[in-house]
């Protein structure tokens, strides 16, 4: 049943044919990731350990158990892969050494190629303000990067109290300074294009 | 010479000790060594037993009275193997003893050195070595003597959490094998706490339980529908001091959903790892271990390590203490084939 984002939030519920899925998903993983998702335990400490769980649809487990068993669209579709912050401490705690956050990486690009958003959190803003930051600059102005963040999202005083203290301790400037060799950065960004256009 | 063979019996825990009866029993003379004071091994630190909740003292006891009875049975407490050499039909062997060494001829050798607790601490995230309250299961078992010889005069202890495979079943930082007698001792472990404190909480993490022995399942079913133990379904991930108490995080794999628990102590089944003694002897024996440093088996001769050198117990992989003691007779069996041999040689040799 599609929620109000459009997601099919009971697909989980569904019976899966075990004996109809190839191994393409994983397969695919593993070229891409170099991550093998059989030596997974399925012990859950990075899901445990996971420093936004509280925020994902799909816990770090759950994710490479849905990629064991080839479901794609659940996987591109979930709030988790905006949601994880690439802290890695799913993959660092991972006693099979799988490295989670490269996963979520991929599964990311992949989502993001096939025009799949994120529902909430603005988190496609923030990436796009984020980026564009680095791209004048070469560095993020997390100042600036709060302020023009919050206002875009008419949430005007939602960070006053925390920016006042953390500008008050130096943690945060109100400006940033730049690079030196933005020349470097452009043709950074001007192959990660062509790159993407590629493909 | 004398006429009479002679067995080196290198540990004194349940393997070596009933190794030492056997081979005494059968008529042979035999030297039980052990760098510890007195009999037991690791057996000693413990506190009842799975699956009958019987209490390890009572065996030793059996086992030292045996060997007391039997005159061909010499003692060498505080002793260590400092070297050896071949010599003719067996080895000659330098045994260390509070700074003075003497030699031994012996026909035939036994290896019964036990196992160790893999060091937790490589654990971070566990606390291990930083929070008092985080404890590895041998450290607890002093603890549980404590508390049942002081019982009625403790404290609760409160909210225990205990954590399986720690170091087992880990590749990225441990050992990938299951240590396999950790699911059985922490039931035990889990079952006595509730035993002591019946208004105390006690959770197990767990992957899977391993219950696969006589008597196990029933056991571990015990603890967890007589006593209340409860079975968590993962791998804790992390445990934070808060408010002097410990919170671990953890997802019950079962539910797919994140869950903690404030608890009062931690206790980490570390795995079972041989320790620097067997690698030692493995040394001077010039036997084969594996990559873990256990020492390695033939199936056609499951107790025989090397030229006359057999061994028993946790040095050959963790092995509960029945399974020692029946290791430790395999082994004796070995010994006294070969000794019966009319010229002493080994026929498959």
């Amino acid at each position: 049943m599609p929620d109000a984002s459009g997601i099919e939030t009971q697909a989980f519920f569904k019976t899966i044919k075990l004996d109809a899925i190839d191994d393409s998903l994983p397969q695919e993983i593993k070229t891409a990731c170099g991550v093998d998702v059989e030596t997974c335990l399925e012990c859950g400490k990075c899901s445990g350990g996971c420093s936004n769980v509280r925020i994902f649809d799909i816990t770090p487990r759950q994710v490479v158990k849905l990629i064991k068993t080839g479901q794609e669209k659940p996987l591109l579709a979930m709030d988790a892969l905006w949601a994880c912050v690439s802290c890695q401490l799913c993959g660092d705690r991972c006693p099979a050494g799988i490295d989670i956050a490269r996963i979520m990486d991929y599964l990311r690009e992949k989502a993001y190629q096939k025009g799949i958003k994120a529902t909430r959190y603005q988190v496609q803003l923030f990436h796009e303000l984020m980026l564009g930051f680095i791209k004048k600059t070469g560095r993020v102005a997390e100042g600036q990067l709060i302020i023009r963040f919050n206002l875009k999202t008419g949430r005007y005083f939602k960070d006053a109290d925390l920016g006042r203290r953390l500008f008050l301790k130096g943690k945060i400037k109100p400006f940033s300074s730049k690079i030196k060799n933005r020349e470097d950065l452009r043709r950074i960004f001007q192959e990660s294009i062509e790159r993407e256009e590629d493909q | 010479m004398s006429t009479v063979k002679t067995a080196l019996v290198i540990g004194a825990g349940p393997a070596g000790m009933e190794a030492a009866v056997k081979i005494g029993g059968a008529g042979y003379r035999v030297i039980l060594a052990d760098r510890a004071d007195s009999l037991g091994g690791t057996l000693r630190q413990l506190c009842s037993s799975f699956p009958r909740w019987e209490d390890p003292a009572d065996l030793i006891a059996y086992k030292t009275e045996q060997i007391n009875k039997c005159p061909l049975i010499t003692i060498k407490t505080k002793t260590t193997v400092v070297a050896a050499e071949k010599n003719g039909n067996g080895y000659l062997v330098t045994l260390g003893s509070d700074g003075l060494t003497s030699e031994i001829q012996a026909d035939a050798v036994i290896i019964a050195t036990g196992f160790e607790l893999f060091d937790a601490s490589v654990y971070g995230e566990y606390g291990y070595g930083s929070f008092d309250n985080v404890v590895n299961s041998l450290e607890f078992e002093a603890l549980l003597k404590e508390w049942q010889e002081n019982q009625g005069k403790t404290a609760s202890p409160g909210t225990v959490a205990f954590f399986k495979c720690v170091g087992s079943r880990d590749r990225a930082k441990g050992l990938p094998y299951c240590s396999r007698i950790c699911c059985m001792y922490t039931a035990k472990q889990a079952g006595l706490v509730k035993e002591l404190f019946p208004d105390s909480k006690c959770y197990v993490f767990y992957m899977d339980y391993r219950a696969a022995g006589r008597e196990y399942e029933e056991f571990v079913r015990s603890v967890i529908e007589q006593r209340h133990v409860r079975y968590v379904r993962g791998r804790p991930a992390k445990v934070l001091p808060e408010d002097g108490r410990l919170l671990i995080r953890a997802e019950d794999t079962l539910m797919g959903m994140p869950v903690e628990i404030a608890a009062d102590m931690v206790v980490l089944a570390a795995a079972i790892v041989p320790g620097p003694g067997t690698r030692q002897i493995a040394r001077l024996f010039r036997i084969k271990s594996d990559e873990y440093g256990f020492i390695d088996y033939n199936r056609n001769e499951p107790a025989k390590a090397g030229d006359r050198v057999f061994f028993a117990g946790a040095c050959g992989f963790a092995v509960e203490t029945l399974g020692a003691i029946q290791q430790g007779a395999a082994a004796a069996a070995e010994v006294i084939a070969l000794f019966n041999q009319p010229n002493g040689e080994e026929k498959n040799a």
